[in-house]
């Protein structure tokens, strides 16, 4: 019965499946990255700069004769660490302020309201880079950046949805019974909205990943030596000409592991929003 | 259909992501009768007033637009008559008198006598920007009559004639007080246009595009054999190579020196090198806690891989500096102290100094594309002695904030004379009157070095002054305000058709174009 349902779900939606075992790869991968990187990714190798691909060094070394493969290896971890800590506190926070300003309204809901709509004008990338660039440049503050820019999309999400729960039956006895606010949020609105935060969330990994990943590469996310993939790129463009490895394998490991979410996103989204099954 | 458009759209962004930092440059075609000169450089220029600007970049602009009193002979240190045919010094070396030349004229063909050159000295003096500091002798300037100045020093300033030579002493015409607006002494009009004598007047800037250089119709020496010269700002390294080997610019100024190897290989291509006076070095600022014992700095300075980084960094084009006055300028000294590797010895000066777990912030920007190379080899080499280094990467502008209040532990500059005497590098790095981006980036004060260096620029004896800079030098490097890196080459990719580039080591990054032909 359950194998069956597997093979079903494997058939319906491929792509998911996929996306699902990239994650799991990459997640594997980071996880144990120190027993299968083949060097130290911190370790310079001065005689060793700028190698080809090869036996020792498998996808090349960089300008300070870094191994390539072993910084990729530990870059996962923190562009996971980038994509799960983004998507976690914007949607823990949105959630809040969301079933918040739904559930009280008035005054509370449209400060909130008025607040997140500057936040959605401008465009998301920008205000992460001031943000970043306010905080001052390393990596955890480019998440943190990230993260607020995110939060007005769980907030919006979070109270059209509280707006139809509060009207549901169970939330009026509750309110009857002289229940408190408090405990009507926490018990009753933010479990029924957690569905769609859940999509949201898995959806917007990619994009987190890709926007930390962007402000590396400009210089205000990761600062070396640390091997992010985003500041990898970055250096690498310099050496594109003679050395196409630098620059490329860490945009191949960004490119597969935000098309790992995005398939991945598209295939939670497909299960739990009825209004997409078909 | 929708996983496609995703899968699509993750590839667009990836690739936009690639091009953020494409520069849109499109290479201008030229006419067949005029060809110019064109020279990629990276960024655009701040003020080009000769009273103001204190960076090279800006210099390349000013300095073939403006003439000075002398000049830096060839590729020499030494100066040579340029407006002024002859001088007289005073037996007692504070007064000095021009006999200028009576045939030369502004570009706008008003005559240049003596009276320009004293409104460019008071004006320079007035505005007391960087390029004063050149000057901290003179006293005033007077017009005897149209063709002799006298200038009146207040004590003796060894390097006085050199730094006549500078950019900062070019002759700007008194017509652009017509152009003064809050007693500004027309700084503000300067900035963006030249009005000088020289062979050539800025005939066009595009911000952030390009800059056009045109002949002088009224200049007094022999005609430039190039008629325009364009100077394209070009970002990207890579856009700079690519312009170069298909011929769209004749001279690339910023290629890192990892491709120079492969730019050998191309037929059409000649990189020119010769040795400069340029140095890199860290500034330890002596006044941290943390580096504030002469024993931890010298620590430092026996960690850091010197051959490491010129063998790899550099690919061999560079030297160690042995000291602060650089191979190639009087004053050197070839048997000073030089640090080398030596892992032991900079553990045990650390546990003499009675230091562990020091934790040090590194702050550098990427205006120079070596910093953070060598910012990392020497994060990598202080580990190894059990230091812990913070990288801190942080735009030039805020970099040369910080420096001027010392709120930093180890930071890395260059330095390149601007005038031929080892003042330049004695008295701005090492007397406490200087500290921060005046010169004394390590807020060093010694009192015993301060009155060396002192006593060494106010006389004009070559062979005491030698004798009191070596005392001074040897003091320095037991104190190890600075780690003393390297003194590069001076290399410079050009098309092979540019002919009679001469490289003066006061003059980096700027040309000699009256001179130079295509």
């Amino acid at each position: 019965m359950e194998l069956k349902y597997y093979r079903y779900f494997a058939k319906q939606y491929p792509l998911t499946v996929v996306g699902t075992l990239i994650i799991l790869i990459i997640g594997l991968v980071a996880l144990v990255a120190p027993l299968i990187s083949p060097h130290d990714p911190l370790q310079l190798h001065l005689a060793d700069r700028l190698l080809p691909p090869g036996h020792t060094y498998l996808l090349g070394t960089d300008e300070m004769g870094r191994d390539l493969f072993s910084r990729i290896i530990y870059g996962a971890r923190l562009s996971l660490a980038a994509g799960v800590g983004i998507v976690s506190i914007a949607g823990i926070f949105g959630t809040v302020l969301g079933s918040v300003s739904g559930f009280l309204g008035g005054k509370t809901d449209l400060i909130i309201m008025r607040l997140m709509d500057i936040m959605l004008a401008f465009p998301s990338l920008v205000l992460a880079l001031a943000l970043s660039a306010a905080l001052g440049p390393n990596f955890r503050n480019s998440i943190l950046a990230v993260a607020v820019v995110k939060i007005p999309v769980y907030v919006r999400l979070v109270r059209g949805q509280t707006l139809s729960v509060k009207e549901k039956h169970f939330v009026k006895a509750a309110q009857t019974f002289g229940a408190s606010k408090v405990w009507i949020i926490s018990r009753h609105i933010i479990p029924n909205c957690l569905a769609p935060v859940m999509v949201q969330a898995t959806l917007g990994i990619g994009e987190a990943i890709l926007i930390a990943a962007a402000l590396s590469f400009i210089g205000l996310g990761a600062q070396p030596p640390a091997a992010e993939w985003g500041a990898m790129v970055s250096v690498g463009r310099t050496y594109l000409l003679d050395q196409w490895w630098y620059a490329t394998f860490p945009g191949i490991a960004i490119f597969i592991t935000v098309v790992g979410f995005n398939l991945f996103g598209d295939g939670v989204r497909d299960l739990l929003d009825p209004r997409f099954r078909h | 259909m929708k996983r496609i458009l995703v899968l699509a759209l993750c590839v667009f962004t990836l690739f936009g992501l690639a091009g953020c930092a494409q520069s849109a440059n499109t290479p201008q075609t030229a006419s067949k009768q005029d060809q110019p000169l064109v020279i990629a450089t990276s960024a655009d220029l701040g003020s080009i007033d000769p009273a103001v600007a204190m960076d090279n970049a800006a210099w390349k602009i000013s300095y073939p637009a403006y003439d000075r009193l002398v000049n830096f002979k060839g590729s020499s240190t030494d100066v040579e008559p340029s407006l002024a045919k002859s001088w007289d010094i005073s037996a007692d070396g504070l007064t000095w008198t021009f006999h200028l030349r009576d045939d030369v004229k502004f570009a706008d063909g008003t005559p240049l006598d003596a009276a320009a050159v004293k409104f460019s000295f008071d004006r320079l003096l007035k505005i007391k920007k960087g390029p004063s500091d050149a000057f901290p002798s003179l006293e005033n300037v007077t017009a005897v009559d149209k063709n002799t100045v006298l200038f009146k020093l207040k004590t003796v300033f060894p390097p006085f004639l050199s730094t006549l030579a500078t950019n900062g002493g070019g002759i700007v015409n008194p017509a652009v007080m017509k152009h003064e607006k809050d007693a500004d002494m027309g700084q503000n009009w300067l900035a963006t246009t030249t009005a000088g004598s020289g062979a050539y007047v800025l005939a066009e800037w595009v911000p952030e595009q390009s800059l056009k250089l045109t002949v002088n119709p009224n200049y007094w020496g022999s005609k430039p054999k190039l008629n325009t010269i364009i100077i394209k700002i070009v970002k990207d390294p890579s856009a700079q190579r690519m312009a170069l080997e298909k011929g769209d610019v004749d001279v690339a100024e910023n290629i890192p020196v990892d491709q120079l190897k492969e730019l050998k290989k191309n037929p059409d291509l000649t990189i020119f090198e010769t040795p400069s006076l340029m140095v890199d070095y860290v500034y330890l600022n002596t006044q941290k806690a943390g580096l504030k014992n002469p024993k931890v700095r010298q620590a430092i300075s026996y960690a850091v891989d010197y051959q490491g980084i010129i063998d790899n960094v550099w690919q061999g084009n560079a030297t160690q500096m042995r000291g602060p006055i650089p191979n190639g300028l009087w004053g050197y000294q070839p048997d000073l102290l030089q640090y080398s590797r030596n892992v032991e010895k900079a553990k045990a000066l650390l546990q003499e100094a009675g230091v562990n777990n020091l934790t040090l912030n590194f702050m550098y920007s990427d205006r120079k594309p070596w910093w953070e190379q060598e910012a990392q080899i020497i994060q990598s080499n202080l580990a190894d002695i059990g230091i812990k280094v913070n990288l801190q990467k942080i735009a030039y502008a805020a970099q040369r904030e910080k420096i001027d209040k010392g709120d930093f532990d180890l930071t890395i500059g260059v330095w390149s004379p601007d005038y031929a005497d080892p003042y330049m590098f004695m008295n701005y790095w090492f007397d406490s009157k200087n500290f921060g981006l005046a010169g004394n980036r390590a807020f060093y004060k010694n009192d015993e070095v301060d009155k060396l260096v002192r006593k060494a620029a106010s006389i004009n004896n070559q062979t005491e002054r030698i004798e009191l800079y070596k005392q001074a030098q040897q003091l320095i490097m037991q104190d190890a305000p600075y780690v003393f890196l390297v003194q590069k080459k001076y290399q410079l990719p050009m098309r092979k058709s540019v002919q009679g580039f001469v490289f003066n080591p006061m003059l980096e990054d700027m040309y000699n174009f009256q001179a130079m032909s295509k």
